[in-house]
């Protein structure tokens, strides 16, 4: 039953998108933009055995037609219920051989927040590491993010490697250049009105990078002073869509000179390159 | 008279500057207030048409509420970009730039500040950026200290507007210079907006009573314990001073002057 590749895009729940009682119903609307490269993670830590089942069930309704998976966090009883095509495990949940054992043929996550948590998780045998947080979140708010480096450790140990925390279709590419395999996104991705479109813009970011993988030119930029790598080739249009920023919004500098709105899309980005994004704060 | 509809006696022309009609002659600031919520009942309180920003860097991890269009409307209040946090005539330029890119008018606030601790302007790099932004065009109010012979040249330069320190920015000393302040407005024919320094309704009204044409504030109403009150006092003094200087002061004398008649005293 389970799909052959991990997806590359998890869309992870919690409490908070649970109670909002329309999440079968995000969740087929997720699968149907993203098809097979989408994988939703029914995860909550007040739901019940028996609600979490219903709930998983429903979910995976949902976005099975459309070739996702249905990932279950901490419950392997839950993801054998309902037929999940893999289970996520955390700190102090069961292991790897626990859910073998409760869920045979179960894709087994390990959910890592340091590297000695993910040498442990690949150890034994986790098939993959859910690594985060790689950025600030709201939800982990007291946890400090550990960044693309817990992502880099994680990979060495050759499971595929997720990234969570923070992520957005503007870091999405930093995540996966530090080795991820994939990215997962809770408020990313089931806060906003359009679901496809979150979607579209998450695949469109893995795509580019894919594209520069394969052409092996990544380029390296300075944006706002901060280090940022994008696909070679791409435009300071594309840069300001990965970045999530409206163009009508901000006004750029590329290498200390102004790019006009209608001339965005002809500016090609260039190794080393200088951008400088700027709109107006308060002040006196 | 636009501003104190019950006061009927008081006519004033409107402040004309570059290109721009106003009827307000307060200006203000936009930084350093608590809430957004707090920023924008103050400006309302004001009665200023006309409001500063400041040009910065998007924060590219959170930029979906941060720009303060989304709580000032263009439409109503007009955006005067700085160059606040400028120690260059080139870094001036720049953001001067970059803020006429934004796209709402081609005014800027100019400040070229020469020392960090009193933000005192850099006079040299001030004309020097004043000379060439008006070759581009832009329409520059410049921030400067008040020595006479700076805000000629920088009339002379093409500068709209002059602004003048009442004291130093953020410092609520007001009005130190009340003399240099007469003299500059007396000798220059664009517009004298007094910029920074006032720290309470009668700081605004005393400068208003030099015969400025207007009066520019930010950390006055931002800091006050409540903002949006201030924000009407300062309304209130500028429109107070400058009626009181259209009104024409009496002579100020050394010696006491009877109000009531001497004659008919009793005997």
């Amino acid at each position: 039953m389970n799909a052959p590749l991990l997806p590359r895009l998890h869309a992870v729940t919690d409490d908070r998108v649970i109670a909002r009682g329309n999440v079968a119903r995000r969740a087929a609307d997720l699968a149907a933009a993203g098809g097979g490269d989408i994988a939703v993670h029914v995860r909550s830590a007040q739901l019940e055995g028996r609600a979490l089942l219903a709930l998983a069930e429903a979910v995976r309704d949902a976005v099975r037609p459309h070739g996702a998976w249905l990932v279950v966090n901490g419950r392997a009883d839950v993801a054998r219920g309902a037929g999940a095509d893999a289970v996520v495990s955390g700190r102090g949940g069961l292991t790897t051989p626990d859910v073998k054992r409760v869920a045979p043929g179960v894709s087994v996550g390990r959910s890592v927040h340091d590297a000695a948590e993910a040498r442990a998780a690949a150890a034994e045998g986790a098939d993959f590491l859910l690594a985060g947080s790689v950025y600030a979140t709201p939800s982990h708010a007291p946890v400090p993010p550990r960044g693309v480096e817990l992502v880099r450790d994680a990979a060495q140990l050759g499971r595929p490697v997720i990234g969570i925390g923070g992520i957005t279709p503007g870091n999405a590419a930093d995540v996966m250049t530090a080795g991820a395999q994939g990215v997962a996104a809770i408020r990313a991705l089931w806060d906003g009105e359009d679901a496809a479109g979150a979607v579209a813009a998450f695949l469109a970011a893995l795509r580019r990078r894919d594209a520069a993988t394969q052409r092996g030119t990544d380029v390296h930029v300075q944006v706002n002073g901060e280090q940022r790598t994008f696909p070679a080739g791409i435009t300071l249009t594309g840069l300001l869509a990965a970045l999530q920023l409206d163009p009508r919004a901000v006004v750029v500098e590329h290498n200390r000179r102004i790019v006009r709105r209608e001339g965005l899309a002809a500016a090609t980005v260039g190794e080393g390159d200088s951008i400088e994004l700027v709109h107006f704060v308060g002040g006196g | 008279m636009t501003n104190i509809a019950a006061a009927p006696a008081f006519t004033d022309t409107p402040l004309v500057i570059g290109d721009r009609t106003l009827h307000s002659r307060l200006m203000v600031g936009t930084g350093k207030y608590q809430s957004n919520d707090a920023m924008v009942r103050a400006i309302d309180a004001s009665g200023a048409e006309v409001v500063t920003v400041a040009v910065r860097r998007v924060n590219l991890d959170r930029s979906k509420d941060e720009s303060i269009l989304h709580h000032l409307d263009p439409s109503r209040l007009f955006l005067l970009s700085n160059t606040a946090g400028c120690y260059t005539a080139e870094d001036a330029m720049r953001y001067a730039r970059l803020g006429r890119e934004a796209g709402f008018n081609d005014f800027v606030k100019l400040e070229v500040i020469g020392d960090q601790q009193t933000l005192l302007p850099d006079v040299a790099g001030l004309l020097e950026a004043t000379r060439q932004l008006v070759k581009e065009g832009f329409k520059v109010m410049a921030y400067t200290n008040e020595d006479l012979i700076t805000a000629l040249r920088l009339e002379d330069a093409g500068a709209v507007a002059v602004m003048p320190l009442a004291s130093p920015i953020g410092s609520g000393m007001g009005l130190i210079n009340p003399y240099h302040i007469r003299v500059i407005k007396s000798r220059l024919t664009v517009p004298v907006v007094v910029d920074a320094g006032v720290g309470t309704a009668s700081d605004a009204c005393v400068t208003m009573e030099q015969g400025v044409d207007g009066i520019l504030m930010n950390t006055a109403i931002a800091e006050a314990k409540d903002p949006v009150a201030m924000a009407h006092a300062m309304r209130l003094a500028t429109e107070s001073g400058r009626a009181a200087y259209l009104a024409g002061r009496m002579p100020r004398r050394e010696i006491a002057v009877p109000s009531s008649p001497t004659q008919g005293m009793l005997g």
